[in-house]
């Protein structure tokens, strides 16, 4: 993909929440996304044609992350009332709410499955909750970290935090086996290469780490964006052939996956670029932020 | 019909019914004996004297009319009395009620039943109740115009209960509030206050307007007093009167006007004027200014009931508009308060209550005080009197360069606390001379003896700390400081080497050996030297690195002797916390080998082994090269992340279920928390076993402190690390299924005494196996990575060949292995950190021993002094887990646990293998350490070896006992979870070394 097909031109803007919006996530097939936000709520859109279609309310606090089912039928969200929500989409409703994080709780992502939900709490743990059955309970408690878990991510057989502790811990559910890669430096988001070879690692120190899962090698490091004290996402492009993020000073960079210069960068965004998410086959990015609103852009 | 039988002509023979003649007879008998009276009246029978019955006919009763159940006589009914009218014809009989009434209805008419007595009636009511009879009564004796009863309300007590009478008596008059003589007293008072007033007032305005006001004030006069109270009071005690119906919209009992009766006289002076106009006018000034009066009654006299509803319906949110309206119309009257209406005027009646005017003079004065003058030198800054920054702003003029004293003790002492000063506070400068007034050598602090010397230093001191500014005393967190080096920062701060401060020597690089200097005299000067100019030459370890060997001194400095102390922060050189951890670990090691040598009991050995262990300890990416300089340190730090590590982690089946996939763990017999922590006790025992062994074998060497620490391991060294690693844990599953198909032997024989111990003596046998494997891998890796003359294998097989013997030779019968199995758990310590640390130096004993049997120091020794290393960096990363807060308690603390190992760890094994029989029925309940796991599983190896080819019998039934039993066990062992984690992790990083 050239850099002249980075989405760089505003599509949408959709408005509607009250305040910093905290996260914003494509579906899996990418013909909608969910923002949520300081608002407590959880809304869902049509990005391509800004359409705000729901909004989901029942959160007490913020809500910090929000995934949805492959198959779009229902929601899981956290935030800062230390609970994991677990929706049914269509109605709305709150299906079931899952308790036991001692803090809040930074994100939340759906197994392969949909049947598990895996969330990353400030507690220092991260904690799977079972969609299947009618039990509150986590049937797994990872508490090896040392400090607040930012974000999870999953694949297949693995489950993946990031941490304040500077590591990133892969639990490989399928041999037992716990990996931590140590970066040294607090990380705030990761994000796993469309390939899932790679993991993208953003550090508190405006670095954003490409590290190799299998050998723990450090890849790449992409710098020039700030990145210190909120939580923000990054991810790559859905061709992994860029690395785009977000940065305290509202604009969205974009850094050539391999040679970690920066290709595009523009102001996107009054404040804080809190989330970014690429559409998972064409060239769209969505972008949060702190000025409340989600933006769409396009090529 | 007997008797009439023969006047009657039969034909036929008459059936003769002879129970019927008998039972008639009977019943005649029967009625005459008045036995049939008894019976109830529907069962009678009326009979004859014969006891026949007889019909009477349908209109005379039938059978049953006549004499017994029917009105009448036995002579048969007759009218009591019938006269003839003819006789009696005028006498008409007057009906009365009586006639018609019961004898009991008579008697409650007449009143001649037992009631209550009208003299108790206290209240009236049965006097009253009596009243309406009485009227009842009458009236239906003679009928009125009104039919029915009468309403109660018309009937009107007759009598007076007693408190009316009393209160009669006590001179109460009817229509008085009872507690009227309390109150009226007071109004009385204020009544004529008011009165008073209103003379005053009026005498101004008389003489202009004399017509307004008399009649105002006469009427108000007159009607005040009676309407007033007596409307307002007279509904309290006759509550009959409602004479003022309710017209207003609010709730019953509301009022408005509660709590804020301006607005209600404001509206009633506004409806007064209203209501008489012209007239009510003149007075409404002064009405409002009263406040409480009406428009009817005179004015401060009091709310009559009627204007007090006329005012409630009124919206209250109207009354700011009722301001204006009256004030505008008061102005334009002419008016006695002209000139306070006219103020109200000009003020626009914005907020100005009725009856209230603009004083003229106000007395309250908003006082307004001139912001106080700043003086021109000041500075918006607060400094706090202990800061550093006050004492900076004192030593603005320096002191003049002042000779140091030439006590060269006092001198660096006064060094010392010129820095210590000047990093602390003027704070600790005054803690310093109160604590040490008494000692003449801190004299200088409060004046005496070096004195000038010391303000010359602390405003050195003071100056360094300026210049660094706050981020360098932040300290280490700032990475541009650290990146200094420490000749660049001398320069910067133009400061010669020996007056450096704590703070520089944090970037100073190791390579020079000043950068200690300070401190350590510091130190010196604190605690007692002596010891340290004790050290035989020997007693050296770090000889080919002079700066930690000054660190080293001083740390043995501080071991040993007590006093002040510097701290652990201020010690900090430019390296990371974990280095600087690991040395401290290492310095431990040596100072207890060190210790050792003097004690003398074992002969010295040349440290050159160790030397070379030490430098291979701090292996970087080029293998065996030395790392001393302090910038390639730097880049191995830099070069340090990402750093992968691995460790054992047990998803449960749950979680394996809901990903699909298999549980990885799934038949293993031990639950994770179990599984690591033998995984733990195994790996990190070989280490332990030999650092112990180090300590009695070896006695005088540099302990191996691994000068590198593991977080310095390098990428490549970290992927072979893993694949290693990896071997290893895969390995546990075939070992257990080996071995759990064939140690059954002695199990067998011991099932019956011992069946608790079973199960686990098998896993343990395993993981022996496993255990023996991995430190054969290790080793080998080791030897490879050292490069060392002696080759990979023959340590190997000599350990090897070492330890089954070495094992057997002490419990060459299985049952007293099994002895010393439950008694190391009975022994076995509740403390989570020492509790896996412990069996390590217990086999350590053992195998010191085996080794010193066996004679060959080269090796072993070698091999003991790696593990001590091992050892070490577990012990440094277990204090790196802990985050370093708190430095000095950690590095204390690994220090204790090797002293202990080293004086119980031979002791305790001895009482072990005395230990008596009857220990072995202890129960292994309680605590399954990993100590005695671990010596079990030397025991059942041992066993196993001798007894493998006789066993081919697989306990399958056993396998399950041994899951269970180890679920059960699993409790205890889990709270240690987090403790044997650590420990893991160290191995981890020892092993990655060996890489």
């Amino acid at each position: 993909m050239s850099v002249s097909e980075l989405p760089r031109k505003e599509a949408n803007v959709l408005k509607g929440h009250e305040g910093a919006v905290l996260a914003a996530r494509f579906n899996s097939d990418g013909n909608y996304c969910l923002s949520c936000g300081k608002d407590r709520t959880i809304r869902l859109w049509n990005p391509h044609r800004g359409i705000h279609i729901k909004t989901y309310k029942s959160h007490g606090r913020e809500v910090r992350d929000v995934h949805v089912t492959p198959d779009n039928s229902k929601l899981c969200s956290c935030g800062g009332d230390r609970q994991i929500f677990y929706w049914d989409v269509s109605t709305g409703r709150v299906i079931r709410k899952f308790r036991g994080h001692d803090g809040e709780v930074n994100a939340v992502k759906f197994n392969e499955y949909a049947s598990v939900v895996v969330s990353a709490g400030y507690d220092r743990s991260l904690r799977a909750w079972d969609c299947r059955s009618h039990s509150t309970e986590p049937i797994q408690i990872i508490d090896s970290f040392l400090d607040t878990v930012m974000s999870v991510c999953l694949t297949k057989t693995e489950i993946i935090g990031g941490s304040v502790d500077g590591t990133v811990r892969t639990f490989d559910i399928r041999i037992g086996r716990e990996i931590s890669d140590d970066l040294g430096q607090p990380v705030n988001c990761i994000s796993m290469s469309n390939d899932g070879n790679c993991i993208l690692a953003s550090c508190l120190d405006s670095t954003l780490r490409l590290l190799d899962r299998s050998t723990g090698e450090l890849l790449q490091e992409y710098k020039g964006h700030a990145c210190k004290a909120y939580k923000m996402d990054c991810c790559l492009t859905n061709t992994d052939a860029h690395v785009t993020s977000g940065s305290e000073d509202g604009s969205i960079f974009f850094w050539d996956l391999v040679d970690a210069s920066v290709v595009s960068k523009f102001q996107a965004h009054a404040s804080v670029v809190t989330s970014v998410s690429y559409h998972p086959k064409d060239n769209c990015l969505i972008t949060s932020s702190v000025d409340g609103t989600v933006r769409v852009w396009k090529t | 019909m007997d008797s009439d039988d023969e006047d009657y002509v039969f034909f036929g023979t008459p059936i003769e019914r002879e129970e019927e003649i008998t039972n008639r007879r009977k019943k005649a008998v029967a009625e005459a004996s008045g036995n049939l009276r008894s019976l109830p009246a529907w069962k009678q029978e009326v009979r004859d004297e014969e006891g026949r019955r007889r019909f009477h006919g349908a209109f005379t009763g039938g059978f049953s009319a006549g004499y017994y159940n029917t009105v009448g006589s036995k002579e048969g009914w007759a009218p009591q009395s019938f006269t003839s009218s003819r006789k009696s014809r005028a006498e008409v009989k007057q009906q009365s009620i009586f006639n018609f009434l019961d004898e009991d209805e008579k008697a409650e008419l007449e009143g001649q039943y037992l009631g209550t007595s009208s003299q108790f009636d206290t209240f009236g009511f049965t006097a009253a109740e009596y009243a309406r009879k009485q009227a009842d009564k009458e009236q239906k004796q003679r009928p009125s115009a009104i039919p029915g009863p009468v309403p109660d309300e018309l009937v009107l007590p007759a009598a007076e209960s007693i408190g009316v009478k009393l209160l009669l008596r006590m001179g109460w008059r009817r229509g008085r509030a009872i507690k009227e003589s309390n109150a009226s007293s007071l109004y009385d008072a204020r009544r004529e206050a008011r009165k008073a007033f209103l003379a005053f007032a009026s005498d101004g305005t008389k003489a202009s307007h004399p017509a307004d006001h008399d009649p105002v004030e006469g009427e108000p006069e007159s009607l005040a007093e009676q309407p007033a109270t007596n409307d307002a009071k007279s509904s309290q005690s006759l509550p009959v009167f409602v004479l003022n119906p309710k017209q207003d919209l609010h709730g019953l009992g509301y009022d408005p006007f509660k709590h804020a009766p301006e607005f209600r006289e404001k509206k009633i002076s506004r409806l007064s004027n209203n209501k008489q106009l012209g007239y009510r006018k003149p007075t409404s000034i002064k009405d409002s200014l009263f406040g409480s009066k009406s428009g009817k009654a005179a004015p401060g006299f009091g709310i009559g009931a009627l204007e007090e509803f006329d005012a409630e319906d009124e919206d209250i949110y109207a009354a700011g508009y009722d301001f204006q309206e009256t004030y505008v119309e008061e102005a334009e009257e002419p008016s006695r308060l002209s000139i306070e209406s006219k103020q109200k005027v000009v003020a626009k009646d914005q907020g100005i209550l009725p009856g209230f005017k603009v004083a003229s003079v106000s007395d309250y004065q908003l006082e307004r005080f001139d912001p106080p003058i700043i003086p021109k030198d000041f500075v918006p800054h607060h400094k706090f009197p202990g800061t550093l920054e006050a004492l900076k702003k004192l030593d603005i003029p320096s002191p003049p360069v002042v000779p140091p004293p030439d006590d060269n003790n006092l001198k660096l002492l006064i060094e010392g606390v010129a820095t210590l000063v000047a990093r602390c506070g003027k704070l600790f400068e005054d803690l310093s001379r109160k604590k040490n007034q008494s000692n003449p050598l801190f004299s200088f602090l409060s004046g005496g003896n070096g004195h000038d010397y010391y303000a010359r230093k602390l405003w050195e001191e003071h100056k360094k700390c300026g210049n660094q500014g706050k981020l360098s005393s932040d300290g280490k967190l700032s990475p541009s400081v650290q990146k200094m080096t420490a000749e660049s920062r001398g320069e910067l701060l133009g400061e010669k080497p020996l007056e450096r401060s704590l703070k520089e020597t944090k970037s100073s690089s190791v390579a020079s050996g000043e950068f200690v200097q300070l401190q350590f005299n510091l130190s010196d000067t604190f605690t007692n030297p002596s010891s340290f100019s004790e050290l035989p030459e020997v007693a050296k370890p770090f000889k080919d690195d002079l700066a930690k060997q000054e660190r080293f001194e001083r740390f043995l400095k501080e071991k040993y002797e007590g006093g002040l102390r510097s701290t652990e922060s201020s010690a900090a050189s430019n390296m990371s916390e974990a280095a600087r951890a690991r040395e401290r670990l290492d310095f431990e090691a040596a100072a207890e080998a060190i210790e050792k040598a003097k004690r003398g009991k074992e002969s010295m050995i040349s440290t050159q082994p160790f030397d070379i262990l030490a430098t291979g300890m701090q292996f970087t990416s080029g293998g065996l090269e030395q790392v001393k300089d302090a910038h390639a340190e730097d880049l191995v730090t830099k070069k340090m992340y990402p750093r992968r590590e691995e460790f054992q982690w047990r998803p449960l089946p749950i979680l394996c279920k809901r990903f699909d996939l298999i549980d990885p763990y799934m038949g293993k017999p031990p639950p994770p928390p179990r599984m690591r922590s033998k995984m733990d006790s195994l790996l990190f025992m070989p280490d332990s076993v030999k650092g112990a062994k180090l300590e009695d074998v070896i006695t005088n060497r540099d302990l191996p402190v691994a000068q590198t620490d593991a977080h310095k391991t390098i990428g490549d060294v970290a992927e072979k690390e893993i694949e290693i690693e990896v071997e290893n844990v895969e390995r546990p599953v075939d070992l257990y299924k080996a071995i759990f198909s064939d140690d059954s032997d002695d199990d067998v024989e011991d099932s019956n005494t011992n069946k608790v111990g079973e199960p686990e003596k098998k896993i343990e046998a395993a993981t022996t196996t496993l255990n023996r494997l991995i430190a054969g891998d290790f080793l080998e890796s080791l030897g490879k990575e050292l490069g060392l003359e002696v080759p990979p294998d023959v340590p190997y097989s000599t350990n090897k060949a070492s330890i089954p013997s070495q094992i057997e030779t002490p419990n060459s019968d299985a049952e007293n292995a099994k002895i010393i199995l439950v008694e190391g758990r009975t022994s076995c310590t509740s403390n989570a950190v020492s509790g896996p640390s412990l069996n390590p130096q217990q086999e350590t004993a053992r195998e010191g021993e085996s080794s010193k049997n066996e004679s060959i120091p080269g090796s072993s020794l070698r091999y003991s002094s790696k593990y001590t290393d091992g050892l070490s960096e577990n012990i440094s990363d277990k204090v790196n887990v802990e985050k370093f807060a708190q430095e000095d308690r950690k590095a204390k603390l690994p220090s204790r646990q090797r002293r202990n190992w080293s004086s119980s760890s031979s002791s305790e094994d001895e009482r072990n293998r005395k230990h008596s029989r009857r220990h072995r029925h202890r129960s292994s309940d309680s605590c399954s350490d990993s100590s005695t796991d671990y010596r079990d599983r030397n025991h059942s190896r041992s066993k196993g070896r001798r007894k493998k080819s006789s066993q081919e019998k697989s306990s399958s039934s056993r396998k399950h006992s041994k899951h269970h039993k180890h679920r059960n066990r699993d409790s205890p062992s889990r709270s240690r979870y987090g403790s044997e984690r650590e420990h893991s992790e160290g191995r981890k990083e020892k092993r990655k070394r060996r890489d």
